[in-house]
């Protein structure tokens, strides 16, 4: 099981909670996995062309993710960061 | 001098200029050693240090909740030239976290305003209130006359110009956003580490909301705008490991820090072996609700009447809408694009103007010339235009699974 911290921005995809727990073995499949429990999720993070949004980051543990193949492991911590424009 | 500024010594020519300054003028007064008199007794600042914060020239943009805690502390702290830059005037709404202002200052212009009060504070230092609108016409003029940033607006497009301004001016910015119960910082030192745009490459306007609009926990930009003010001293003083190349995150609710690595973008349009960003572009231009108003009565002046495509979601657009507006909320716009015909200006049309520009950026990404949007959105076209108009709220959780709209 991997843990998913989510950004604020995204918290109405998940009823407000700021963790959120999923299978998957790479990055890809954890968002296929969120996007099962919370619609429309996805689309925020990823593209059209399935790249990662540039307004959004994602790490792993403290680990920055390139590519949506890279591999995860029971107890990572996953961490979607987005860019945050208020002042 | 900590060693892990060691690398960085060359290319901070800031520095350099400070102590020249330092050197020519500035020497302490009395008072200013009794003012300061906690920080001389601290080894890495001193009397030397407090001299390079007098001889310092630092600009905060934004007189808004992160301003004002950075400004009132940096002011605090004897930064001998202060500039504050913000074109807005004191609402009521935000006594709740710009401790800047109190009550008699709603309705001033804050820049003004703020200036008072950081003089008030410490009139041994001189405060600049530069009460203009920041773009890309006057940024680089503006920002060139200081030796650091400090970023505290309220819209990503203005992130993006500092950002720019800084990397091309070669000036160290001390950047952080709030959002709800969230903050964010980083710091960029020129040739240290990576720029804003090095962690998120370009604007997304519409899909970020900001403090008007998803709200803000008061004391957040407290924690954020201190957080500002110390990074911005210990790059002058050359002090500490400033947050280089390091994102920083803080959860109140939580009550957590946590620290994110990032690099250098090879690729970076600003900062990377091969910028495509060498000048700052002007704003795209809007449509203010008028120009509309008499393009829509007289077509024929322009060219023709425009495509009004309204990216607003469906139950917004249902509640009131412009006159021959098409809905094509903003998730969907991507995958539309074709349909629309090629001959024909775009006008897009949101609540506030948010969700257009994104729309605007869109557009033009896919090839459209000259995409325009209307700025203020429905909200700015009923107070002008037509006031019996009901504008409907802005609801953040899409109706639509594939819309990405998350802006006003």
């Amino acid at each position: 099981m991997i843990t998913v911290r989510v950004p604020s921005p995204l918290r109405s995809y998940t009823a407000g909670a700021a963790r959120v727990s999923a299978h998957g073995a790479s990055v890809a499949e954890l968002l296929a996995a969120l996007e099962e429990r919370h619609a429309g999720m996805r689309f925020r993070i990823i593209d059209e062309q399935d790249r990662i949004r540039p307004h959004i980051r994602i790490f792993i543990n403290q680990s920055e993710v390139t590519t949506l193949t890279q591999p995860l492991a029971p107890g990572d911590e996953v961490h979607l960061i987005c860019a945050l424009s208020g002042g | 001098m900590n060693l892990r500024w060691a690398p960085l010594r060359q290319a901070i020519t800031l520095r350099q200029a400070i102590k020249l300054r330092q050197a020519i003028t500035m020497t302490l007064s009395d008072s200013e050693r009794e003012r300061y008199s906690r920080h001389l007794l601290l080894p890495e600042i001193g009397v030397a240090g407090q001299e390079q914060l007098k001889a310092a020239r630092v600009l905060v943009i934004g007189a808004g909740g992160l301003g004002s805690p950075a400004s009132l502390y940096l002011a605090a702290a004897g930064i001998g030239t202060l500039g504050i830059v913000d074109h807005d005037r004191v609402d009521l709404s935000n006594l709740q976290r710009q401790l800047l202002f109190d009550t008699a200052s709603v309705g001033r212009g804050k820049a003004l305003a703020a200036r008072e009060r950081l003089q008030a504070l410490n009139p041994d230092i001189d405060v600049q209130a530069h009460e203009i609108r920041l773009d890309a016409g006057n940024a680089l003029d503006l920002l060139g006359r200081y030796d650091c940033v400090v970023d505290g607006s309220d819209r990503l497009a203005t992130r993006y110009l500092v950002n720019d301004a800084c990397v091309l001016l070669r000036r160290p910015l001390v950047s952080a956003a709030i959002h709800r119960f969230e903050g964010q910082a980083m710091t960029y030192v020129p040739g240290g580490g990576p720029c804003y745009r090095c962690l998120f490459p370009h604007s997304a306007e519409g899909m970020v909301a900001n403090c008007a609009e998803a709200g803000v926990l008061g004391v957040l930009p407290g924690l954020l705008g201190a957080l500002q003010a110390t990074e911005t001293l210990k790059i002058i003083l050359g002090i500490g490991a400033p947050l280089l190349g390091r994102l920083l995150t803080f959860d109140a609710l939580a009550m957590q820090w946590r620290e994110f690595r990032f690099t250098r973008r090879v690729d970076c349009a600003v900062c990377g072996e091969h910028p495509t960003i060498t000048g700052l572009q002007p704003d795209r231009r809007r449509l203010s609700p008028a120009e509309l108003r008499d393009w829509l009565a007289a077509p024929a002046a322009r060219g023709g009447a425009p495509l009004l495509v309204d990216v607003r979601e469906p139950a917004e657009y249902r509640l009131s809408r412009l006159a021959g507006a098409v809905n094509i909320p903003l998730g969907e716009l991507p995958g539309r694009l074709a349909q629309m015909p090629a001959d024909r200006a775009l006008v897009f049309i949101c609540r506030s103007g948010g969700r257009s520009r994104a729309a605007c950026d869109i557009a033009a990404r896919a090839g459209r010339r000259n995409p325009l949007d209307l700025e203020g959105g429905m909200l700015a076209w009923a107070q002008a235009v037509d006031q019996a108009l009901e504008v409907a709220p802005y609801d953040p959780r899409p109706s639509d699974a594939a819309t990405v709209g998350a802006g006003p």
